[in-house]
């Protein structure tokens, strides 16, 4: 079976978002990128199952800028076999709406017939939650989102969901698209020798036109704020301090 | 130095305190952690703890003792690891605690300077800096607890002085309050100030024996704007040195950290629990951990990804993993800063903190471990900064025992050791100070010439000899 896992090039987890002065978005010239974490934990699952004998193939996809070929190259490195690179902004600015790049995703799943399709539940810095969704109901295949746990059985899977309150398992008839949550995996490191190798694996370069696909806004941002700043507290050196201070707050 | 007996921090001294204007709110109660050694090698004693707010008040704390004669032990964070600032013998002491004086006096971007009081936790002064988009590289696994003044006063080095250099080099003035308790003002935010002796550079490093540092004027630097960290595994030490070499040659001043890590102490991590998760299934006999910090139009990963096939092509590595991102990153480096912890763990008969000459590190290595082969069945974690030429060379009992299995080994092996390292003419203590642990290797392996102008120093700035009695020259 041959597995297709979107990844994403997002702005980094741990570094601290800057909003443009003009409200327009979020400030990612010369900021550090990396793969969307719950992107990650998707190459990682089908990494598994491959090393479990159940896949043949990973092919990576990613949308955006050139330079997402970095984070195809990163995946590449953890041991997935091939990506496509489809480039579809030139600005680093630009993102491409989940509907737009579920559209794209189709056409590369009709293309590609992968038996599974494994994306992360959502990418960290839009928070959309749309695209697997979408996806899935372009292809009309059924959907098994914020995956925890995944099994692969012949032409069905079973897949234990993080949901309200609880673990829900559902079993889902092959192809599907799982989406996959935090718990689901913690991701290996890149392996230098494999980064080496993975120089080697071949990337396809495409554009939306090749797919048919508009990429065009349908969204549009009308503000970006940063979130309040919560004030800094302070340490007192006393008792007597601490009231004398809650007093002079009006608090008691 | 055949100075009178010192006298207690008593009652008697405590009101004399507050007759010369020290503030009620600075006596604080004689707790426990004022007196704990972290090993638990020495019981502390202190008769007064006192916790001044401003440098007038350590003024007049240090003035009364010294006319009392009464023994002074200045405290930071407690995370020394030498017994400096735990005084276990003679008349209870005045424990002189920076606690209180915190403030970020003043912070200059466009001059690359931070002002700072001796209590100024380490990572508040880093966050200070990067509040201003700078970086203030001073960075060790303890700097969550430890105190400027407590890091100025051991001259800590830490993960970055590699590329930025130890507490001393990244000090640009001080003030202190000298034995006599007149102030030293030294916050000069001069790079060049060549007028006369370097008293900042005497007194950063004296371990409190000197005077109190109150405050300091710090170096910053600009934030590196790419960083990429990778761990390879190399074939041995010398093929880790040749890959510093390499590493230096093709990144010059972006190498952030080189640091080496043996089988041993990943083995411990996994054998104490510890969380860092180390990412070979075979564990390899040594590693190292190479950080990079480059300019804006770099890729460090790339950089580290050419060094890894320039080092293969060389023989010098054969694996290794790289951190694509910045949770990545803080993993590989949890495990070098978890080592430590799960040596606590283990439990070390003896923790060695030494400097060699680069190039004898890999000789060291094997005639220090044969020796110590020969004096048990211990276990040997040797890890640390080797871009400084400094290794933790720690030795552990076999696993299955502890170190009270092995009463008395702990002298046999830091003589063992310590006279090795001699041998390399290398260092016995390479950034943790002398303390009271390492009093007697002072005298055993120190020049004589050297202790005795250290002597003459000291009784010149404290002929009663109150500050921090006992050590550094005991
Ligand atoms: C987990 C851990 C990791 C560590 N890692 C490193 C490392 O990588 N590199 C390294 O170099 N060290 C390391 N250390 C030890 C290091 O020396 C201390 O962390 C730190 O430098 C001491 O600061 P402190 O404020 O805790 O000082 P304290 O422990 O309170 O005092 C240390 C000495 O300085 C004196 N002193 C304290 N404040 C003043 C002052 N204001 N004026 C004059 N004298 C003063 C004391 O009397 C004592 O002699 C580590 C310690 C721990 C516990």
């Amino acid at each position: 079976m041959k597995v297709l896992v979107p990844v994403k090039r997002v702005i980094d987890y741990n570094v601290k978002v800057r909003v443009k002065a003009d409200g327009s978005g979020v400030d990612l010239a010369n900021v550090k990128m990396s793969m969307n974490p719950f992107d990650e934990i998707a190459v990682e699952e089908a990494i598994r199952l491959k090393e479990a004998g159940k896949v043949e193939e990973i092919v990576l996809v990613s949308i955006g800028v050139k330079q997402a070929q970095e984070t195809i190259r990163t995946g590449l490195a953890m041991g997935a076999d091939r990506g496509i690179l489809v480039v579809a902004a030139e600005d680093v600015q630009q993102d491409i709406e989940p509907l737009a790049v579920a559209k794209i995703l189709a056409k590369v799943v009709e293309e590609e017939q992968p038996g599974l399709v494994i994306m992360g539940k959502q990418a960290i810095d839009n928070d959309m939650n749309a695209t697997g969704q979408m996806l899935a109901a372009l292809m009309g295949w059924a959907q098994a989102t914020f995956a925890s746990k995944l099994d692969v059985d012949g032409d069905s899977a079973t897949v234990t969901r993080e949901v309200d309150g609880g673990l829900q398992t559902i079993r889902v008839n092959l192809p599907a698209v799982v989406t996959a949550d935090l718990r689901l995996n913690e991701p290996r490191y890149a392996s230098l020798p494999n980064i080496m190798k993975a120089k080697k694996k071949p990337i396809d370069e495409k554009t939306p036109a090749d797919y048919g696909v508009d990429v065009s806004p349908r969204l549009e941002v009308v503000k970006t704020t940063e979130p309040p700043v919560r004030k800094a507290g302070e340490i007192v050196g006393s008792v007597d301090e601490l009231v004398t201070k809650l007093k002079d707050a009006g608090v008691i | 130095m055949t100075t009178p007996p010192l006298n207690p921090a008593d009652d008697a001294f405590a009101a004399r305190l507050r007759a010369a204007g020290l503030p009620e709110d600075a006596f604080r109660p004689v707790e426990p952690r004022y007196l704990e050694e972290r090993r638990g090698l020495l019981q502390g004693r202190a008769g007064l703890v006192v916790a001044p707010r401003v440098t007038e008040e350590v003024a007049t704390v240090i003035r009364a003792a010294n006319t009392a004669r009464v023994g002074v032990v200045p405290y930071g964070g407690g995370t020394g690891l030498v017994g400096g600032q735990v005084c276990a013998d003679g008349p209870a002491p005045l424990v002189l605690s920076l606690e209180r004086m915190g403030a970020i006096r003043g912070v200059w971007p466009e001059e690359n300077v931070l002002v700072a009081e001796a209590g100024a936790v380490l990572a508040e002064v880093q966050a200070a800096a990067e509040a201003v988009d700078r970086l203030f590289p001073l960075s060790l696994a303890s700097e969550g607890t430890a105190r400027i003044g407590g890091t100025l006063a051991t001259n800590a080095g830490g993960v970055n002085v590699l590329r930025y250099g130890n507490a001393r080099e990244l000090c640009l003035g001080i003030e202190a309050v000298l034995p006599d308790g007149s102030v030293m003002h030294g916050l000069k935010r001069l790079r060049k100030d060549n007028t006369g002796y370097d008293l900042r550079g005497l007194l950063v490093g004296a371990e409190g024996t000197l005077g109190v540092i109150t405050a300091a004027a710090l170096r910053l630097f600009p934030r590196p704007a790419r960083e990429g960290t990778a761990l390879m595994v190399v074939a041995s030490p010398r093929a880790a040195l040749e890959l510093l070499a390499l590493a230096g040659a093709r990144v010059g001043p972006g190498l952030n950290a080189f640091e080496l890590i043996s089988g041993q102490g990943m083995g411990f991590l996994a054998e104490t629990g510890c969380t860092a998760r180390v990412p070979f299934t075979d564990l390899p006999d040594w590693a190292v951990l190479i950080d990079l910090g480059l300019g804006p139009g770099d890729d460090p990963e790339a950089a580290l990804a050419d060094l890894f096939e320039a080092g293969a092509a060389a023989g010098l590595v054969s694996d290794g993993v790289i951190a694509h991102s910045e949770a990545q990153r803080a993993g590989l480096w949890a495990m070098r800063e978890q080592i430590p912890e799960a040596n606590k763990r283990v439990g070390a008969i003896g923790s060695h903190d030494i400097s060699l000459p680069l190039s004898a590190i890999p000789d060291f290595l094997v005639v220090a471990g044969e020796a110590v082969a020969r004096l048990g069945p211990y276990r040997v974690n040797a890890f640390g900064h080797l871009g400084d030429g400094n290794l933790h060379y720690n030795v552990f009992p076999p696993e299955g025992r502890t170190k009270s299995d092995f009463p008395g080994a702990r002298e046999i092996v830091a003589r063992t050791v310590h006279d090795i390292v001699a041998g390399f003419d290398g260092s016995f203590s390479a950034e943790h100070g002398v303390g009271r642990f390492k009093v007697d290797d002072l005298a055993r392996y120190g020049d004589p010439a050297r202790l005795a102008v250290m002597r003459a120093i000291k009784a010149a700035l404290d002929p009663q000899g109150i500050m921090n009695p006992g050590a550094v020259l005991g």
